[in-house]
């Protein structure tokens, strides 16, 4: 196992042998490794989700679209803060009608959000497959471009905060999945995409962050637990029925783990 | 036979200079800094007398201990702001633990300091907005508990304090649900607007886990220059006319513990005591149409002069003389349903529904018509809720004012009584009477 490790690790050029790394980035060399396999392994299954969303959208299958629609995004939304890290693709897969001067009906409005608004408030899958043809050819290279990526070990670490500020951000208000009130899926691959970081480092601070781990733990089980009631089938009900309550309990542990997680870098040592 | 203070709370206007608060003579000393005094006695009474430009200092600190919480007596600095939460409690040590840590950040914000350094790796541990040193800049942090608060627990219900209730719609109001209602309310006033924001973003950042921003409206009032006779006056509201000129005379304790202070014969759950009544209304001001009013019309819809703030019948008075609404019976002078004779009739029988006020105006920008968002952030604090503020708002009801203003949001809450010095905390009778309850259960 070790040995297949370090063979990934020099297959990705991961193992550096120039100038001497501090301790920290050293360990953190493991880590890195099993998330960048973590991370492709999400933006394939975000190709193949997004091939058969594109398909039923051109056979003008609009319930199996509808369907399909807050499952594939899951792997993107897990692994969000590498996405985001190449900025073009980001705004064209998953920005949102507020970040066009036209709203809906700007011609510029690309992406996932464009669907969703043709598939739930148009109620049709026409006039989309140009826009869906882009999204396939956007997740593809965005897949092409994480391959090729050697990832800073800043960006990976401070995604967990980041990822808690997406859901703090978006999510909470319903705001991100507006016509199709599929937030609750969002909120489940960020928190997922959070807890895989923190989980890769735990190792690290174990010894070292024990209470600090056990405050993320109780938060995490916390936003696990209060999204759990709200599962329907194999995914999660509509955000509407999200209650007031519930919605409380969730932003307040999202928050407090965006102010945990954000001394995670610091604790790692990283700048 | 009238009493004079019980109407007008204060008979004289009152010259400045002793604002009420403790210059800060030793401020980055943290809590080490001496217990004031347990009463808060303003030197000018009239709280809502407008701020004297070049008086306040960033080192003017108020008290956070005391009999009553700081903020409701104490005379109004030029920003103030309500910030409304819903509570992460569920278990009375929750609540506690709220009570405890919030209190250690008013504390903390309120005397000043200098924030604890971390490694540059990390987030900072403060914002950083006024500086490496936090002064207290007259700061007050108030706390108040909304009736959701109590009705969704059941370990809390039973201390609920009796007139406590959720703000129902009066015929004027377009309550929008996004600004109404909350577990716990956050009045924060200060000399600056950027001390109430940094007090607003420590607690924020610190607390979490319990409290969750639900709406907020931020307001000030003009800061103004006195004339020559050194006297002062209230505050403009957006209305162009001055607001609080009857605002009862907040040194005056016994007047006080009358009409603000919850006392033992109140009928109160124990714990409530020293504390008050909490009535938020933000009430948007149709300013253009109100500007394109003639003047005269104005001053009957309001009941006094706009420039002087004189009573009608006595052009020739000042804001703070008394109306003689016996010599005028028939209102030719001041209208029976003019704002001013409908808020406070100056009755015996009104008399208990005297409240005191400490209003903010607010501009928010521009509404989709194209009109100004402009109004006003009304706090107010009263012994009774119900002959408080809702006696006082249903006398209004349909007033000629209904047509430029409009109610749009707001909320009812609890102001917590005060905490006796540094060892004690904010909510502090309220835990002990949970624990009490909870005793004599089991």
């Amino acid at each position: 196992m070790k040995l297949q490790r370090m063979l990934t690790m020099a297959a990705l050029g991961l193992v550096i042998s120039g100038p001497a790394l501090a301790q920290s980035e050293l360990d953190l060399v493991e880590p890195i490794v099993e998330y960048k396999l973590y991370v492709t392994e999400r933006t394939s299954q975000l190709v193949d989700g997004v091939t058969e969303f594109v398909d039923s959208i051109k056979a003008g299958e609009l319930e199996k679209a509808k369907a399909l629609y807050p499952f594939i995004r899951m792997p993107y939304e897990e692994i969000e803060p590498i996405a985001e890290l190449f900025s073009d693709l980001d705004v064209a897969i998953d920005s949102r009608a507020d970040d066009y001067e036209l709203a809906e009906v700007d011609p510029e409005f690309p992406g996932f959000h464009r669907i969703e608004y043709g598939l739930w408030s148009n109620n049709s899958t026409d006039d989309l497959d140009e826009v869906a043809d882009k999204l396939l050819a956007d997740v593809t290279e965005l897949h092409n471009r994480i391959e090729a990526l050697t990832f800073p070990p800043e960006k990976v670490v401070g995604g967990a905060a980041v990822l808690m500020e997406e859901v703090a951000l978006t999510k909470i208000s319903g705001e991100e999945n507006r016509y199709s009130r599929t937030d609750l899926w969002d909120f489940k691959a960020n928190s997922d995409g959070a807890y895989k970081i923190v989980n890769l480092v735990r190792p690290l601070i174990v010894d070292t962050e024990g209470d600090f781990l056990k405050a993320v733990d109780a938060n995490f089980d916390k936003v696990f637990t209060t999204l759990a009631k709200y599962e329907k089938g194999d995914g999660y009900v509509s955000y509407l029925e999200l209650s007031e309550a519930d919605r409380n309990a969730l932003s307040a542990a999202i928050n407090t783990l965006a102010e945990d997680l954000s001394t995670l870098r610091g604790k790692l040592g990283l700048d | 036979m009238e009493n004079e203070n019980i109407k007008t709370g204060l008979k004289r206007r009152t010259f400045l200079g002793g604002i009420g608060l403790l210059a800060g003579s030793c401020p980055f000393s943290g809590l080490a800094l001496a217990t004031p005094t347990a009463t808060q006695s303003p030197a000018n009474g009239h709280i809502t007398d407008a701020p004297l430009a070049n008086t306040a200092s960033p080192e003017d600190r108020v008290p956070f201990t005391g009999l009553h919480q700081a903020g409701i007596a104490t005379p109004r600095p030029a920003n103030g702001m309500l910030a409304s939460f819903g509570v992460i409690a569920e278990t009375p040590e929750d609540l506690e633990d709220l009570f405890r840590r919030l209190t250690a950040r008013i504390a903390f914000l309120t005397v000043g300091g200098e924030p604890p350094q971390a490694d540059p790796r990390l987030p900072s541990s403060d914002s950083g907005i006024v500086g490496p040193v936090v002064r207290p800049d007259a700061l007050t942090v108030t706390i108040g508990l909304g009736v959701s608060l109590f009705d969704d627990r059941p370990w809390l219900v039973g201390l609920k304090p009796a007139r406590l209730a959720r703000m129902k719609r009066f015929p004027n109001d377009a309550l929008d649900a996004a600004l109404c209602h909350g577990d716990l309310s956050l009045q924060i006033c200060a000399n600056t607007q950027d001390t109430t924001i940094h007090a607003l973003r420590d607690i924020i950042k610190n607390l979490s886990d319990r409290l969750v921003l639900k709406w907020k409206q931020e307001g000030n009032v003009p800061v103004i220059t006195p004339g020559p006779d050194g006297l002062s006056e209230s505050s403009r509201n957006f209305l162009g006319f001055r607001d609080g000129s009857a605002n009862p005379d907040a040194g005056d304790e016994s007047l006080m513990n009358h009409l603000v202070w919850v006392g033992a014969e109140r009928n109160e759950p124990e714990w409530a005591q020293n504390g008050s009544y909490q009535s938020v209304r933000i009430v948007r001001n149709f300013v253009e149409r109100w500007d394109r009013t003639p003047l005269r019309e104005q001053e009957l819809i309001m009941g006094r002069a706009r420039n002087s703030g004189a009573p009608l019948d006595q052009p020739e008075a000042s804001e703070f003389d008394v109306p003689d609404y016996a010599a005028d019976a028939e209102g030719l002078a001041t209208p029976l349903d003019s704002h001013i004779r409908l808020a406070n009739p100056r009755t015996a029988e009104t008399e208990d529904s005297i409240i005191l006020r400490r209003p903010f105006n607010y501009s928010n920008g521009v509404t989709k018509a194209g009109q100004l968002d402009q109004g006003l952030l009304f706090i107010c604090y009263q012994a009774d809720l119900e002959k408080g503020f809702i006696a006082v708002q249903h006398r209004l009801d349909g007033e000629p004012l209904e047509e430029y203003i409009k109610p749009v949001g707001g909320g009812y809450f609890f102001a917590l009584p005060g905490m006796r010095d540094d060892a004690d905390y904010l909510g502090s009778t309220l835990i002990a009477a949970l624990r009490k309850a909870q005793t004599q259960q089991s």
